[in-house]
Protein backbone atom coordinates (compact mmCIF):
# COMPACT_ATOMS: atom_id res chain seq x y z
CA UNK A 1 0.00 0.00 0.00
CA UNK A 2 2.85 2.39 0.76
CA UNK A 3 4.12 1.84 -2.75
CA UNK A 4 0.71 2.65 -4.17
CA UNK A 5 0.43 5.77 -2.05
CA UNK A 6 3.72 7.14 -3.31
CA UNK A 7 2.93 6.35 -6.90
CA UNK A 8 -0.12 8.40 -7.95
CA UNK A 9 1.80 11.41 -9.16
CA UNK A 10 3.94 9.27 -11.40
CA UNK A 11 0.88 7.45 -12.61
CA UNK A 12 -0.84 10.69 -13.59
CA UNK A 13 2.17 11.98 -15.48
CA UNK A 14 2.36 8.69 -17.35
CA UNK A 15 -1.29 8.80 -18.27
CA UNK A 16 -1.00 12.34 -19.58
CA UNK A 17 2.16 11.88 -21.58
CA UNK A 18 0.96 8.68 -23.32
CA UNK A 19 4.33 7.07 -22.84
CA UNK A 20 5.36 3.90 -24.64
CA UNK A 21 3.99 0.55 -23.44
CA UNK A 22 5.44 -0.37 -20.08
CA UNK A 23 6.09 -3.77 -18.65
CA UNK A 24 3.61 -4.18 -15.83
CA UNK A 25 1.71 -6.98 -14.22
CA UNK A 26 -2.06 -7.27 -14.32
CA UNK A 27 -2.37 -5.86 -10.81
CA UNK A 28 -0.73 -2.60 -11.81
CA UNK A 29 -3.58 -1.59 -14.14
CA UNK A 30 -4.15 1.77 -12.51
CA UNK A 31 -0.49 2.77 -12.54
CA UNK A 32 0.72 2.22 -16.07
CA UNK A 33 -0.34 3.78 -19.33
CA UNK A 34 -0.35 0.46 -21.15
CA UNK A 35 -0.99 -2.90 -19.62
CA UNK A 36 1.31 -5.62 -20.84
CA UNK A 37 0.46 -9.25 -20.25
CA UNK A 38 3.18 -11.63 -21.52
CA UNK A 39 2.02 -12.91 -24.89
CA UNK A 40 -1.17 -10.95 -24.52
CA UNK A 41 -2.62 -7.72 -25.83
CA UNK A 42 -1.21 -4.26 -25.24
CA UNK A 43 -3.89 -1.77 -24.26
CA UNK A 44 -3.47 1.98 -24.40
CA UNK A 45 -4.70 3.43 -21.12
CA UNK A 46 -6.69 1.42 -18.63
CA UNK A 47 -9.27 -1.16 -19.59
CA UNK A 48 -11.98 1.45 -19.01
CA UNK A 49 -10.55 4.03 -21.43
CA UNK A 50 -11.98 4.12 -24.93
CA UNK A 51 -9.67 3.55 -27.89
CA UNK A 52 -8.56 6.70 -29.69
CA UNK A 53 -9.08 7.71 -33.31
CA UNK A 54 -6.37 8.87 -35.73
CA UNK A 55 -6.41 12.51 -36.84
CA UNK A 56 -9.35 12.97 -39.22
CA UNK A 57 -8.38 13.36 -42.87
CA UNK A 58 -10.89 13.28 -45.70
CA UNK A 59 -8.14 12.57 -48.21
CA UNK A 60 -7.51 9.26 -46.44
CA UNK A 61 -11.18 8.76 -45.65
CA UNK A 62 -14.20 9.47 -47.80
CA UNK A 63 -12.43 11.19 -50.72
CA UNK A 64 -10.10 8.23 -51.15
CA UNK A 65 -13.04 5.81 -51.04
CA UNK A 66 -15.21 7.84 -53.44
CA UNK A 67 -12.36 8.22 -55.91
CA UNK A 68 -11.58 4.52 -55.77
CA UNK A 69 -15.21 3.53 -56.36
CA UNK A 70 -15.78 6.05 -59.16
CA UNK A 71 -12.56 4.93 -60.85
CA UNK A 72 -13.55 1.26 -60.61
CA UNK A 73 -17.01 2.01 -62.00
CA UNK A 74 -15.67 4.17 -64.83
CA UNK A 75 -13.28 1.42 -65.92
CA UNK A 76 -16.24 -0.62 -67.18
CA UNK A 77 -17.45 1.89 -69.83
CA UNK A 78 -13.83 2.83 -70.57
CA UNK A 79 -12.93 -0.77 -71.35
CA UNK A 80 -16.09 -1.11 -73.45
CA UNK A 81 -15.27 2.09 -75.36
CA UNK A 82 -11.71 0.93 -76.02
CA UNK A 83 -13.10 -2.39 -77.24
CA UNK A 84 -15.58 -0.71 -79.56
CA UNK A 85 -13.42 2.05 -81.04
CA UNK A 86 -10.13 2.06 -82.85
CA UNK A 87 -7.19 3.15 -80.64
CA UNK A 88 -5.39 4.82 -83.53
CA UNK A 89 -8.39 7.11 -84.04
CA UNK A 90 -8.87 7.87 -80.33
CA UNK A 91 -5.39 7.97 -78.75
CA UNK A 92 -6.70 10.08 -75.82
CA UNK A 93 -9.14 7.34 -74.86
CA UNK A 94 -6.30 4.84 -75.01
CA UNK A 95 -4.23 7.10 -72.76
CA UNK A 96 -7.05 7.56 -70.23
CA UNK A 97 -7.57 3.81 -70.09
CA UNK A 98 -3.85 3.25 -69.53
CA UNK A 99 -3.65 5.76 -66.69
CA UNK A 100 -6.92 4.59 -65.06
CA UNK A 101 -5.85 0.95 -65.09
CA UNK A 102 -2.51 1.75 -63.49
CA UNK A 103 -4.00 4.04 -60.83
CA UNK A 104 -6.71 1.45 -60.12
CA UNK A 105 -4.17 -1.32 -59.58
CA UNK A 106 -1.98 1.02 -57.52
CA UNK A 107 -4.85 1.69 -55.14
CA UNK A 108 -5.62 -2.03 -54.94
CA UNK A 109 -2.04 -2.93 -54.07
CA UNK A 110 -1.80 -0.02 -51.66
CA UNK A 111 -4.90 -1.30 -49.86
CA UNK A 112 -3.20 -4.68 -49.46
CA UNK A 113 -0.10 -3.03 -48.01
CA UNK A 114 -2.20 -1.06 -45.51
CA UNK A 115 -3.93 -4.31 -44.53
CA UNK A 116 -0.94 -6.59 -44.23
CA UNK A 117 2.25 -4.50 -44.10
CA UNK A 118 1.21 -1.35 -42.27
CA UNK A 119 4.20 0.73 -41.11
CA UNK A 120 2.87 0.72 -37.52
CA UNK A 121 3.51 -3.02 -37.42
CA UNK A 122 6.34 -3.29 -39.97
CA UNK A 123 8.25 -0.01 -39.72
CA UNK A 124 10.99 -1.10 -42.13
CA UNK A 125 9.39 -3.68 -44.42
CA UNK A 126 6.16 -1.69 -44.69
CA UNK A 127 7.94 1.48 -45.85
CA UNK A 128 10.11 -0.48 -48.28
CA UNK A 129 6.98 -2.09 -49.74
CA UNK A 130 5.12 1.21 -50.01
CA UNK A 131 7.99 2.92 -51.81
CA UNK A 132 8.54 -0.10 -54.05
CA UNK A 133 4.89 0.12 -55.07
CA UNK A 134 5.15 3.86 -55.73
CA UNK A 135 8.29 3.38 -57.82
CA UNK A 136 6.70 0.55 -59.75
CA UNK A 137 3.56 2.60 -60.44
CA UNK A 138 5.55 5.56 -61.72
CA UNK A 139 7.68 3.20 -63.82
CA UNK A 140 4.61 1.55 -65.32
CA UNK A 141 3.01 4.94 -66.03
CA UNK A 142 6.14 6.07 -67.88
CA UNK A 143 6.26 2.75 -69.71
CA UNK A 144 2.60 2.94 -70.74
CA UNK A 145 3.14 6.54 -71.93
CA UNK A 146 6.13 5.51 -74.02
CA UNK A 147 4.30 2.47 -75.37
CA UNK A 148 1.25 4.52 -76.29
CA UNK A 149 3.17 7.34 -77.98
CA UNK A 150 6.02 5.48 -79.69
CA UNK A 151 4.47 2.05 -80.26
CA UNK A 152 1.07 0.49 -81.03
CA UNK A 153 -0.49 1.26 -77.60
CA UNK A 154 -2.31 -0.81 -74.99
CA UNK A 155 -5.60 -1.49 -76.74
CA UNK A 156 -3.94 -2.42 -80.01
CA UNK A 157 -1.59 -4.79 -78.14
CA UNK A 158 -4.48 -6.57 -76.44
CA UNK A 159 -6.45 -6.90 -79.67
CA UNK A 160 -3.36 -8.28 -81.40
CA UNK A 161 -2.67 -10.78 -78.61
CA UNK A 162 -6.37 -11.72 -78.63
CA UNK A 163 -6.37 -12.57 -82.32
CA UNK A 164 -2.87 -14.04 -82.39
CA UNK B 1 -63.95 -53.44 -21.56
CA UNK B 2 -66.11 -50.61 -20.35
CA UNK B 3 -65.85 -47.12 -21.71
CA UNK B 4 -65.10 -45.35 -18.45
CA UNK B 5 -61.48 -46.41 -17.84
CA UNK B 6 -60.60 -45.72 -21.44
CA UNK B 7 -62.19 -42.29 -21.24
CA UNK B 8 -60.44 -41.37 -18.01
CA UNK B 9 -57.16 -42.58 -19.42
CA UNK B 10 -57.49 -40.26 -22.39
CA UNK B 11 -57.75 -37.28 -20.04
CA UNK B 12 -54.57 -38.06 -18.13
CA UNK B 13 -51.17 -37.65 -19.69
CA UNK B 14 -49.03 -40.70 -20.24
CA UNK B 15 -47.70 -42.33 -17.10
CA UNK B 16 -44.09 -42.39 -18.18
CA UNK B 17 -44.14 -38.67 -18.93
CA UNK B 18 -45.09 -37.93 -15.31
CA UNK B 19 -42.01 -39.62 -13.91
CA UNK B 20 -38.79 -37.77 -13.25
CA UNK B 21 -36.71 -40.60 -14.66
CA UNK B 22 -37.83 -42.04 -17.95
CA UNK B 23 -38.97 -45.63 -17.81
CA UNK B 24 -38.17 -46.56 -21.37
CA UNK B 25 -34.58 -45.52 -22.02
CA UNK B 26 -33.82 -44.34 -25.53
CA UNK B 27 -30.76 -46.00 -27.06
CA UNK B 28 -27.55 -44.06 -26.42
CA UNK B 29 -26.64 -41.63 -29.16
CA UNK B 30 -23.01 -40.97 -28.40
CA UNK B 31 -21.41 -37.99 -30.05
CA UNK B 32 -17.85 -36.72 -29.75
CA UNK B 33 -17.27 -33.05 -28.94
CA UNK B 34 -13.76 -31.74 -29.50
CA UNK B 35 -13.24 -28.66 -27.39
CA UNK B 36 -10.35 -26.20 -27.36
CA UNK B 37 -8.57 -26.25 -24.01
CA UNK B 38 -5.95 -23.85 -22.75
CA UNK B 39 -5.12 -23.17 -19.15
CA UNK B 40 -3.37 -19.90 -18.24
CA UNK B 41 -1.98 -21.56 -15.10
CA UNK B 42 0.13 -23.78 -17.36
CA UNK B 43 1.37 -21.26 -19.91
CA UNK B 44 4.09 -23.57 -21.22
CA UNK B 45 1.52 -26.15 -22.31
CA UNK B 46 0.21 -25.69 -25.81
CA UNK B 47 -3.55 -25.40 -26.41
CA UNK B 48 -5.13 -28.78 -27.18
CA UNK B 49 -8.39 -30.16 -28.46
CA UNK B 50 -9.94 -32.37 -25.82
CA UNK B 51 -12.54 -34.96 -26.78
CA UNK B 52 -15.68 -35.56 -24.76
CA UNK B 53 -18.27 -38.17 -25.61
CA UNK B 54 -21.80 -37.61 -24.37
CA UNK B 55 -25.16 -39.23 -24.98
CA UNK B 56 -27.31 -36.84 -26.98
CA UNK B 57 -30.48 -38.55 -25.75
CA UNK B 58 -29.57 -37.45 -22.23
CA UNK B 59 -28.76 -33.89 -23.32
CA UNK B 60 -30.72 -30.82 -24.33
CA UNK B 61 -30.89 -29.86 -27.99
CA UNK B 62 -28.37 -27.03 -28.04
CA UNK B 63 -24.56 -26.91 -27.96
CA UNK B 64 -24.75 -24.97 -24.70
CA UNK B 65 -26.70 -27.85 -23.13
CA UNK B 66 -23.90 -30.20 -24.13
CA UNK B 67 -21.25 -27.85 -22.71
CA UNK B 68 -23.12 -27.54 -19.42
CA UNK B 69 -23.55 -31.31 -19.27
CA UNK B 70 -19.84 -31.81 -19.84
CA UNK B 71 -18.99 -29.26 -17.16
CA UNK B 72 -21.47 -30.75 -14.69
CA UNK B 73 -20.83 -34.41 -15.24
CA UNK B 74 -17.52 -34.97 -16.99
CA UNK B 75 -14.99 -32.19 -16.52
CA UNK B 76 -15.65 -29.30 -14.12
CA UNK B 77 -12.48 -27.51 -15.27
CA UNK B 78 -14.02 -26.74 -18.70
CA UNK B 79 -14.45 -22.97 -18.80
CA UNK B 80 -16.93 -20.99 -20.89
CA UNK B 81 -19.20 -17.97 -20.52
CA UNK B 82 -22.95 -18.38 -20.46
CA UNK B 83 -25.84 -16.60 -18.89
CA UNK B 84 -29.32 -16.32 -20.37
CA UNK B 85 -29.39 -19.54 -22.49
CA UNK B 86 -31.85 -17.89 -24.89
CA UNK B 87 -29.74 -15.74 -27.20
CA UNK B 88 -30.18 -12.32 -25.62
CA UNK B 89 -27.07 -11.88 -23.45
CA UNK B 90 -24.39 -12.74 -26.00
CA UNK B 91 -22.13 -14.42 -23.44
CA UNK B 92 -21.81 -17.83 -25.06
CA UNK B 93 -20.43 -16.62 -28.41
CA UNK B 94 -17.93 -19.16 -29.71
CA UNK B 95 -16.76 -20.84 -32.88
CA UNK B 96 -18.80 -24.00 -33.39
CA UNK B 97 -17.94 -26.20 -36.37
CA UNK B 98 -16.23 -23.30 -38.06
CA UNK B 99 -18.99 -20.76 -37.57
CA UNK B 100 -19.11 -18.01 -34.98
CA UNK B 101 -22.42 -18.29 -33.22
CA UNK B 102 -24.10 -18.40 -29.84
CA UNK B 103 -23.87 -21.85 -28.27
CA UNK B 104 -27.37 -21.43 -26.85
CA UNK B 105 -28.88 -20.83 -30.32
CA UNK B 106 -26.87 -23.52 -32.10
CA UNK B 107 -28.51 -26.92 -32.40
CA UNK B 108 -26.35 -30.00 -31.97
CA UNK B 109 -25.89 -31.86 -35.22
CA UNK B 110 -27.40 -35.25 -34.33
CA UNK B 111 -25.20 -37.11 -36.79
CA UNK B 112 -23.19 -39.20 -34.33
CA UNK B 113 -20.54 -40.08 -36.90
CA UNK B 114 -19.53 -36.44 -37.14
CA UNK B 115 -17.67 -34.85 -34.27
CA UNK B 116 -18.38 -31.25 -33.29
CA UNK B 117 -15.43 -28.92 -32.87
CA UNK B 118 -15.76 -25.97 -30.52
CA UNK B 119 -13.21 -23.17 -30.39
CA UNK B 120 -13.22 -19.74 -28.75
CA UNK B 121 -13.93 -16.73 -30.99
CA UNK B 122 -11.16 -16.64 -33.60
CA UNK B 123 -8.17 -14.32 -33.46
CA UNK B 124 -8.86 -13.04 -29.96
CA UNK B 125 -6.60 -13.43 -26.96
CA UNK B 126 -7.80 -16.33 -24.87
CA UNK B 127 -8.36 -15.95 -21.14
CA UNK B 128 -9.08 -19.65 -20.62
CA UNK B 129 -10.56 -22.45 -22.74
CA UNK B 130 -13.56 -20.91 -24.55
CA UNK B 131 -13.33 -17.50 -22.89
CA UNK B 132 -11.91 -14.78 -25.18
CA UNK B 133 -10.56 -11.46 -23.97
CA UNK B 134 -13.06 -8.86 -25.22
CA UNK B 135 -11.44 -5.86 -23.51
CA UNK B 136 -10.40 -4.18 -26.78
CA UNK B 137 -13.83 -4.86 -28.29
CA UNK B 138 -15.48 -3.02 -25.39
CA UNK B 139 -12.92 -0.21 -25.48
CA UNK B 140 -13.72 0.29 -29.16
CA UNK B 141 -17.44 0.25 -28.45
CA UNK B 142 -16.89 2.93 -25.83
CA UNK B 143 -14.91 5.05 -28.30
CA UNK B 144 -17.94 5.63 -30.57
CA UNK B 145 -19.86 7.13 -27.62
CA UNK B 146 -22.83 4.75 -27.71
CA UNK B 147 -25.30 7.06 -26.00
CA UNK B 148 -27.63 9.90 -26.98
CA UNK B 149 -25.81 13.22 -27.34
CA UNK B 150 -28.14 16.18 -27.51
CA UNK B 151 -27.27 19.45 -25.83
CA UNK B 152 -30.72 20.99 -26.29
CA UNK B 153 -33.42 20.03 -23.81
CA UNK B 154 -36.44 18.15 -25.20
CA UNK B 155 -39.19 20.40 -26.59
CA UNK B 156 -41.79 19.18 -24.11
CA UNK B 157 -39.28 19.09 -21.27
CA UNK B 158 -39.74 15.35 -20.84
CA UNK B 159 -38.47 13.29 -23.73
CA UNK B 160 -37.08 13.52 -27.26
CA UNK B 161 -39.84 12.62 -29.67
CA UNK B 162 -39.27 10.78 -32.92
CA UNK B 163 -41.47 10.08 -35.94
CA UNK B 164 -42.30 6.43 -36.68
CA UNK B 165 -40.24 6.70 -39.88
CA UNK B 166 -37.18 7.90 -37.98
CA UNK B 167 -37.67 5.16 -35.42
CA UNK B 168 -37.80 2.61 -38.20
CA UNK B 169 -34.25 3.53 -39.26
CA UNK B 170 -32.96 2.02 -36.02
CA UNK B 171 -34.58 -1.37 -36.62
CA UNK B 172 -32.02 -4.04 -37.35
CA UNK B 173 -29.35 -2.13 -35.41
CA UNK B 174 -30.60 -1.62 -31.88
CA UNK B 175 -31.14 -5.39 -31.54
CA UNK B 176 -27.39 -6.01 -31.53
CA UNK B 177 -26.31 -7.76 -28.33
CA UNK B 178 -22.56 -7.19 -28.84
CA UNK B 179 -21.67 -10.87 -28.78
CA UNK B 180 -18.66 -10.10 -31.05
CA UNK B 181 -19.47 -12.96 -33.45
CA UNK B 182 -19.39 -10.59 -36.46
CA UNK B 183 -16.26 -8.67 -35.54
CA UNK B 184 -14.26 -11.82 -34.85
CA UNK B 185 -15.37 -13.35 -38.15
CA UNK B 186 -13.98 -10.41 -40.13
CA UNK B 187 -10.50 -11.00 -41.63
CA UNK B 188 -9.87 -7.26 -41.64
CA UNK B 189 -10.59 -7.23 -37.92
CA UNK B 190 -8.21 -10.16 -37.43
CA UNK B 191 -5.29 -8.34 -39.04
CA UNK B 192 -5.98 -4.78 -37.88
CA UNK B 193 -8.15 -4.96 -34.79
CA UNK B 194 -6.05 -2.39 -32.93
CA UNK B 195 -7.11 0.30 -35.45
CA UNK B 196 -10.14 -1.02 -37.36
CA UNK B 197 -13.33 -0.82 -35.34
CA UNK B 198 -14.97 -3.96 -36.71
CA UNK B 199 -18.54 -4.57 -37.87
CA UNK B 200 -20.25 -4.66 -34.47
CA UNK B 201 -18.84 -1.32 -33.34
CA UNK B 202 -19.40 0.28 -36.75
CA UNK B 203 -23.02 -0.80 -36.81
CA UNK B 204 -23.51 0.79 -33.41
CA UNK B 205 -21.71 3.91 -34.68
CA UNK B 206 -24.27 4.08 -37.47
CA UNK B 207 -27.08 3.36 -35.03
CA UNK B 208 -26.26 6.72 -33.39
CA UNK B 209 -25.52 8.50 -36.68
CA UNK B 210 -28.95 7.45 -37.95
CA UNK B 211 -30.74 8.46 -34.75
CA UNK B 212 -32.85 11.57 -35.43
CA UNK B 213 -32.65 12.66 -31.77
CA UNK B 214 -28.85 12.81 -31.74
CA UNK B 215 -27.29 16.19 -32.59
CA UNK B 216 -23.62 15.15 -32.73
CA UNK B 217 -23.95 13.39 -36.09
CA UNK B 218 -21.24 15.50 -37.73
CA UNK B 219 -18.73 14.74 -34.96
CA UNK B 220 -19.61 11.05 -35.07
CA UNK B 221 -18.92 10.99 -38.81
CA UNK B 222 -15.76 13.09 -38.56
CA UNK B 223 -13.89 10.63 -36.32
CA UNK B 224 -14.34 7.90 -38.94
CA UNK B 225 -12.61 10.00 -41.61
CA UNK B 226 -9.34 8.08 -41.69
CA UNK B 227 -8.07 5.06 -43.52
CA UNK B 228 -8.20 2.63 -40.59
CA UNK B 229 -11.31 3.00 -38.40
CA UNK B 230 -13.93 2.44 -41.10
CA UNK B 231 -12.29 1.93 -44.47
CA UNK B 232 -10.57 -1.36 -43.60
CA UNK B 233 -13.98 -2.87 -44.38
CA UNK B 234 -13.57 -4.59 -47.73
CA UNK B 235 -17.18 -5.84 -47.94
CA UNK B 236 -16.30 -9.43 -47.17
CA UNK B 237 -19.79 -9.97 -45.64
CA UNK B 238 -18.66 -12.55 -43.07
CA UNK B 239 -20.33 -10.31 -40.47
CA UNK B 240 -23.81 -10.53 -41.98
CA UNK B 241 -23.39 -14.21 -42.70
CA UNK B 242 -22.45 -15.16 -39.17
CA UNK B 243 -24.69 -12.88 -37.06
CA UNK B 244 -26.67 -15.18 -34.73
CA UNK B 245 -29.35 -12.50 -34.39
CA UNK B 246 -29.81 -12.23 -38.17
CA UNK B 247 -28.71 -8.59 -38.34
CA UNK B 248 -26.82 -7.00 -41.22
CA UNK B 249 -23.72 -5.07 -40.07
CA UNK B 250 -22.38 -4.89 -43.64
CA UNK B 251 -25.42 -2.85 -44.70
CA UNK B 252 -24.88 -0.40 -41.84
CA UNK B 253 -21.21 0.00 -42.83
CA UNK B 254 -22.21 0.57 -46.46
CA UNK B 255 -24.62 3.28 -45.29
CA UNK B 256 -21.87 4.99 -43.27
CA UNK B 257 -19.65 4.95 -46.35
CA UNK B 258 -22.41 6.47 -48.48
CA UNK B 259 -23.12 9.19 -45.91
CA UNK B 260 -19.44 10.04 -45.54
CA UNK B 261 -19.04 10.18 -49.32
CA UNK B 262 -22.05 12.52 -49.59
CA UNK B 263 -20.72 14.83 -46.86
Amino acid sequence: MSLLASAPKRAISRCLSHSRPLLASRSATTQSDALYVPGGPIYKGTVNDPTSFPTPSRMHGSHHWSFERLLSASLIPLTGAAFATSPSVHPVLDGILGVSLVVHSHMGFDSMLVDYLHPRKYPVLGRIATWTLRTATVGVLVGVYQFNTNDIGLTELISKVWTA
Amino acid sequence: MSLLPRLSRSFSSSATRCLATPVTQKPALNKVFKIYRWNPDEPAKKPTLQSYTIDLNQTGPMILDALIKIKNEVDPTLTFRRSCREGICGSCAMNIDGQNTLACLCRIDRNEGKESKIYPLPHMFVVKDLVPDLTLFYKQYKSIKPYLQNSEPPADGKEFLQSPEDRKKLDGMYECILCACCSTSCPSYWWNQDEYLGPATLMQAYRWIADSRDTKTAERKEVLQNEMSLYRCHTIFNCSRTCPKGLNPALAIAKIKMELAAD
